[in-house]
Formats: C-alpha cells, sequence, structure tokens
C-alpha cells in the first residue's frame, strides 16, 4: 500500500506560467528508498516542496494514505507526518544543535520519555557527539549543519523522509553513513525515504528511481 | 509550554535586541510611572483630603441662579433678590434634620452702634490689626440713609458687630485659634445672661476690664439702650493688613467685633422689636425702627459623600433652586490642590505624549525586528509550528522585555517620582502665588495679605508636597500599559507572521 500517491500532478509558477510538472503519477511505499534525480530546472525541488505540504499543487492531488493532503492540517503534516531534509538546512542559528532538534521534537508534539536524551541519540546517529550536539548552528562546519539538519528529520520519528541533497556537503565516508542510516531507516524501520539528488552514489542505494525532465 | 521555554531562551539568546526594546520600554516606564504616580496623588489628596477633614456648610441665596433666572425670564434681578429672603432659622433647622447632617449650630448677628462710655476702634485714627473671619458674620454693606428703612434692607449700619452663637461649635474662629480667650470666661448658651467678649484693643482703646459694662444702642432708634457687661475678653492671632472697607465702615474692623450668646442677641432683638415704631418712607414702602438681625445656620457633615447627599437631601425637602448650598472648607480645600491640578493636567499630557510616541517607536522596532526574524518565521513554520503559536511565541517574547523593563522603570520611577513630582510642584506653587501677589500688587494691596475684611479668605495654603505616590494602583497601571504597548506594538509583528509562506521566505533566502 502506497504512503504517499501523485495523481496527476502538475504545478505551474505564478506570475510567470510556467509549467515545472506536468501529470506526474508516482506512488511512494513504506521500507524503500526513492531517488528522484533530473537536471537542473526539472522541477525536483518543487516537488518535494509539494510532498511537504509546503506549496500546493495546480493541478491534480497528492494522498497521504488514501487521504487527500488538501484536507489534512498542514501544520501537523508537516511537524509529524514527514521529515523534510532541506538543501539549505534552514536551522535556527541562535540555538545549538540539540536545541534545534528538540524543537522540532516540541512542535511535533510527540511525547518522548526523555526529549533530551532522544534528541542526543537523534544526533549520535548522525555522528555528531555530545559536545558538537550543544556548540550553536554558526559554530558547526557545512557537512555538520547538514547532519544536524538530517538529526532534526528524523527526531520526531516520521513515516516519510523528504530530503534535498542531503549527502551534497559531506565527504565520501560520511556520505557513506548518511547512506546507511536511510537504508536502516527504510528497510529496517519501515519509512518511505525520498531523496532527491545528483549523487550517482546515493541513486545506487535507491529500491526505485525517478527521473524527472523539465516539461516542454 | 515549549513556546514559552523557547521565548525565554530568545529573549537571552537576542540580548542586544532585546535591550534596545527594553530600554525604549524603561524609558516609557519611567516617565509614565512619574506621570501616574502625579495623578494618583492628586486622586488621592482630592478624595481622601476631603474624607479627614470635618465640612462645614451653610444655605445661601444663589445670586448666579438668581441672575440666570433674570435673564431667562425676563423679570428684574434686584426684584428676584428681595423675593428670595435669607431662610428662617426654623427652615435652616428643618434641613438639618437630614441624616446627613451631623451637627447644626447658628449665629444672630446685628449691627449696633455705640452707647455712652464706648467708642469703636478707628481705622481712620489707628491702623490696627485685623483678624480674618472664617464664619458668616453680621452684614457689612451701609445703607446711605439713616431713618428711613425698608422692611428688606438691612437697616443702618452701626458701630459695632454684634454676633450671638447658638453653641461653641459655632465659634469656629475660636475653635481655630484665630481668636483666644485671654481673660474672663465665655457667656451663656442656654440663657440670655446679657454678657459679651471683646477684644483686646476694644478693651484698651475705652479702659475696659472684665466686669465693666458697655453701653450699645440701636442704630435706627439710638434712645433703645442695651447695656452687656464684659464676661471676657480675646484675642487675635492671625494679622492682617489694614482694608479699605475698614475706613468706612468701623463695624467692619474685627476689633469692633463683640462676640455674645444667640439668646442674649435673640432677647436684645426681641425688646427692640416690641418698642419698634412702624412708618412709611416717601416711596410709600413700609419701615420700621426695630433692630436688624441676620441668621445664619452651620451645617457639619462627617465627610464629603454626607455633604453631597445632604445637596440632594434639601432639594428633596423643598429647598428652592435660587438658594444653594456651599462650603468655605470644600472650596479652599479645592483652591489647595489648584498646583497639584495643574500638575495633574500637565501629566496627563505628558502621559499621553509619552505613550503616543513611544508606542509608535515600539511599533516600528517591532516591525524592523520582524523583517529581521523572517528567516526564523519561515523555518519554524516550515518544521510545522502553526503560525499561531509562532505569534504566541513572539508576543510572549515581548511580554518578557516588556515586564523586565516595567519591573525596572517602576522601581526607579517610584524612587524618581517623590522628587521630580515636588519640584514640578513647588514650581507650580511659585508660578501661582508670583501670579496672585502680581495681582494684588496691581489693586495697590502690596504683600502676600489678601486683605483683612472679615468673611475674606485668607491666603491659600497650597499642598506643597507629596510624600509617597507609587502605590499598588500605579503599579497595576503601569502593567496595564506594558501589555496594551506589548499587544499594540505585537500587531505588526502579527500581521507580517501572518502574511508571510515558509516557502517564500526560505526560497528567498536561498
Amino acid at each position: 500500500m502506497s504512503v504517499l500517491k501523485l495523481e496527476n500532478l502538475s504545478y505551474t509558477y505564478q506570475g510567470a506560467p510556467i509549467k515545472v510538472l506536468d501529470h506526474l503519477n508516482y506512488e511512494f511505499e513504506n521500507g524503500k528508498i526513492y531517488c528522484i534525480m533530473g537536471k537542473s530546472g526539472a522541477g525536483k525541488t518543487t516537488l518535494l516542496s509539494l510532498l511537504s505540504g509546503l506549496t500546493t499543487p495546480t493541478d491534480g492531488k497528492i494522498f497521504f494514505k488514501d487521504q487527500d493532503i488538501s484536507q489534512i492540517n498542514k501544520y501537523n503534516y508537516r511537524s509529524q507526518m514527514v521529515g523534510v531534509i532541506f538543501q539549505g538546512y534552514n536551522l535556527l542559528p541562535h540555538l545549538t544543535a540539540a536545541e534545534n532538534v528538540q524543537l522540532s521534537m516540541d512542535i511535533s508534539e510527540k511525547i518522548f520519555p526523555d526529549k533530551v536524551r532522544h534528541g542526543f541519540a537523534a544526533l549520535a546517529k548522525v555522528e555528531l557527539g555530545e559536545e558538537k550536539a550543544t556548540r550553536r548552528i554558526l559554530k558547526l562546519s557545512g557537512g555538520e549543519q547538514q547532519r544536524v539538519a538530517i538529526a532534526r528529520a528524523l527526531s520526531y520519528d516520521p513515516e516519510i523522509i523528504l530530503a534535498d541533497e542531503p549527502t551534497g556537503n559531506l565527504d565520501g565516508e560520511t556520505q557513506e553513513g548518511i547512506i546507511t542510516i536511510f537504508k536502516k531507516l527504510a528497510h529496517e524501520e519501515n519509512k518511505c525515504v525520498i531523496i532527491v539528488t545528483h549523487s550517482p552514489e546515493v541513486a545506487k542505494a535507491a529500491d526505485v528511481l525517478y527521473e524527472l525532465t523539465p516539461v516542454s | 509550554m515549549y513556546i514559552l521555554k523557547n521565548s525565554i531562551r530568545n529573549v537571552t539568546r537576542n540580548a542586544g535586541r532585546n535591550i534596545l526594546i527594553g530600554m525604549i520600554v524603561l524609558v516609557i516606564a519611567i516617565s509614565s510611572c512619574i506621570a501616574l504616580s502625579i495623578k494618583q496623588s492628586a486622586s488621592q489628596l482630592q478624595t481622601t483630603g476631603l474624607s479627614k477633614i470635618e465640612i462645614t456648610g451653610s444655605i445661601s441665596v444663589d445670586r448666579q441662579a438668581l441672575m440666570s433666572q433674570a435673564q431667562d425670564s425676563g423679570t428684574d434681578m434686584r426684584a428676584l433678590m428681595q423675593e428670595s429672603e435669607s431662610l428662617t432659622l426654623a427652615e435652616m433647622q428643618n434641613y438639618a434634620t437630614s441624616v446627613n447632617v451631623k451637627d447644626f449650630y447658628y449665629t444672630l448677628s446685628s449691627s449696633m452702634s455705640k452707647g455712652t462710655g464706648l467708642e469703636p476702634v478707628s481705622t481712620d485714627a489707628v491702623t490696627t490689626a485685623a483678624t480674618t473671619q472664617t464664619q458668616p458674620t453680621a452684614p457689612t454693606e451701609s445703607e446711605e440713609s439713616n431713618k428711613a428703612i425698608s422692611p428688606s434692607g438691612m437697616g443702618t449700619q452701626g458701630d459695632f458687630t454684634l454676633t450671638g452663637y447658638s453653641g461653641e461649635n459655632a465659634m469656629t474662629s475660636f475653635i481655630s485659634g484665630t481668636n483666644q480667650v485671654t481673660s474672663g470666661q465665655l457667656f451663656s448658651f442656654d440663657t440670655a445672661d446679657m454678657t459679651c467678649l471683646i477684644s483686646e484693643e476694644l478693651a484698651t482703646f475705652n479702659g475696659l476690664s472684665l466686669g465693666s459694662t458697655i453701653q450699645l444702642t440701636n442704630p435706627n432708634a439710638t434712645t433703645e439702650v442695651t447695656t452687656l457687661t464684659v464676661g471676657g475678653i480675646y484675642k487675635t492671632t492671625t494679622a492682617t493688613a489694614d482694608s479699605g472697607a475698614m475706613r468706612f465702615s468701623t463695624a467692619a474692623d474685627p476689633a469692633n467685633q463683640i462676640y455674645t450668646g444667640y439668646n442674649t442677641l435673640n432677647a436684645i432683638s426681641g425688646q427692640s422689636l416690641s418698642v419698634a415704631t412702624l412708618g412709611t418712607d416717601t416711596s410709600g414702602n413700609q419701615t420700621t425702627t426695630a433692630l436688624r438681625t441676620q441668621e445664619s445656620g452651620i451645617y457639619t457633615f462627617s465627610d464629603m459623600t454626607a455633604y453631597e447627599n445632604f445637596k440632594t437631601d434639601v432639594t428633596a425637602m423643598g429647598l428652592p433652586s435660587s438658594y444653594t448650598v456651599t462650603s468655605t472648607d470644600v472650596t479652599n480645600y479645592e483652591n489647595s490642590l489648584l498646583p497639584l491640578e495643574n500638575l495633574n493636567t500637565f501629566a496627563t499630557i505628558f502621559l499621553v505624549l509619552v505613550l503616543l510616541i513611544g508606542g509608535s517607536i515600539l511599533v516600528v522596532l517591532n516591525i524592523l525586528s520582524m523583517r529581521e526574524r523572517k528567516y526564523e518565521i519561515g523555518v519554524l513554520t516550515a518544521i510545522g509550528m502553526k503560525k499561531k503559536h509562532v505569534v504566541f511565541q513572539f508576543i510572549a517574547e515581548g511580554f518578557i522585555v516588556t515586564l523586565i523593563a516595567i519591573l525596572l522603570g517602576t522601581g526607579i520611577g517610584a524612587a524618581v517620582s517623590v522628587p521630580t513630582a515636588n519640584a514640578l510642584l513647588s514650581q507650580q506653587v511659585a508660578s501661582i502665588q508670583t501670579q496672585e501677589e502680581s495681582q494684588q500688587s496691581n489693586f495697590g494691596r502690596g504683600g502676600s495679605s489678601s486683605g483683612g475684611r472679615p468673611g475674606e479668605q485668607a491666603t491659600v495654603n497650597y499642598v506643597q508636597s507629596i510624600s509617597s505616590a507609587t502605590d499598588i494602583t500605579v503599579v497595576m497601571q503601569l502593567i496595564g500599559i506594558g501589555i496594551l504597548l506589548t499587544l499594540l506594538s505585537s500587531c505588526g509583528a502579527m500581521v507580517f507572521i501572518l502574511r508571510y509562506d515558509p516557502l517564500n521566505i526560505l526560497s528567498n533566502r536561498s
């Protein structure tokens, strides 16, 4: 059974009437890694924004477990059902890594026995120890910030992980570690992992590959 | 709960911005605290001050009302005045039955001429000290005509003012200490003992001592002689300058005030009435040679509320609209608050300006702050924080900063409000006194005296200082201002937050 389903999904930018997505019909299931690839301007990030509920399709529908997401509270959907790893990380610079993670857990309103410990555990998963976890975001390197963004998306245990170039700033060894985490999430924890990437290494790890082509 | 935790963390993590906003609120808080403290003091003095003093009042003809009535109806004001005679003792006693009246006393006043062996202290010959009378006294207006007296007129002016009191409470000038019995004793209030109190000056002027007798005559019929025994001599403690009025009427000179019991004067008046000759003047008006007297009633009230209620009571009891209830205590007290009231008005304007200017600055600062924090709003909403929670978090941050600044401001304001208010108050008092002195000087009176005519008010003792100003009411008002300012300044922020689309913010930043 698909956890996410696109039905004739189209998207046209407002203002400049450029169609970036045209009648997409994809299905995403739990327990698999999906990679969405394509050239720049093919609409990969737009698709991710649509899947995360940050924007609404101009045509067609997205179903989350057979429920049209336009009928679901977008804030609850974003804070509980999906974990988004943004390309620009979108972390709060005045908070520490651990506080950024804990804030997402707070916003999800899910109950955790020990929120602080759970937050640190999420950071430890992406190989960020307690010392790094208590640093403010701007005191961390680009790669470390990216790992914090991943930890934040995993922290509140969402059913779907949406990642936009999640390994873009990581070295080969760390990239491998992250791919392992995604595999574990999909294959062991039965999550649906959707990754937008240019990286052939990440694409190799995918169970299903979707290729987006620019709308002519 | 996490929203509040987040707010507190944000306040401490963005210290620079919050200190800036806090300083603006601090300035507003200190200024508002001073202004509110002044207003609170003025209001407290106005209400509690009057509640602490016993209020005396009287019923008299309302000339203003008569004038309006005359103008409205087109009738002659003089005719209306003559119709509105002073209330009789019985009428005054009737109004005294009101439950709001604590005590009622009355005086009878008359003007009498000198008899054998008694000369009034003359202001032409001697510039004498005079006292300021604080109670209704004898009529001081003189009539040109010597013998032809209209029944409604006041009769011929004598050399002395004879006042008869119903009781000790009525002798307010002795209660206040303006006059003081130096030898002898008071006359009887219960019987017509024909004894009196005379001033030290009159005694010295005529070589009188205790037990001496003085002879007074009816100014309308000089053959009517009354003999009184000097039972006591009093001195006045308040010295005032010579008054022009005293040059024309010796009866107006406080040294020529003779005090006796109501019953004594009533007996003299009754005797005069029994032997009075009736006649008709050239205009056809009926005349009499009876001694002219005037009764005055003084009501005392335990507090301001009772005084105000009495005003309603007398109207209900049938007091015509041409009469009014007045109180010199209330008027004097209200006059003494004049500088404070001026300061109160100034404080109100100052407060409004501070709130307007300070509030505007805060709104602008908050809007700028929101623009600066656009990214934060975008991130929070992108990770699923509801907009209303974001708004609540930002308002909570505003409240924390405002509350700290208000508390600090209240502390500083409370410390500086009393000296500041007193400095401003003394300036006000000085300004009003200079204005008054200048006015007096323009009329050739000079000095700081307000004149020595009996019944005229002494220089007002203005409220010169306030002691404690910042109380719980002021603190509550300041917190109210804080809440208002936070909500007002957050309005802009709310609009921004509600308008922002997270994707736009984040993609624009990218």
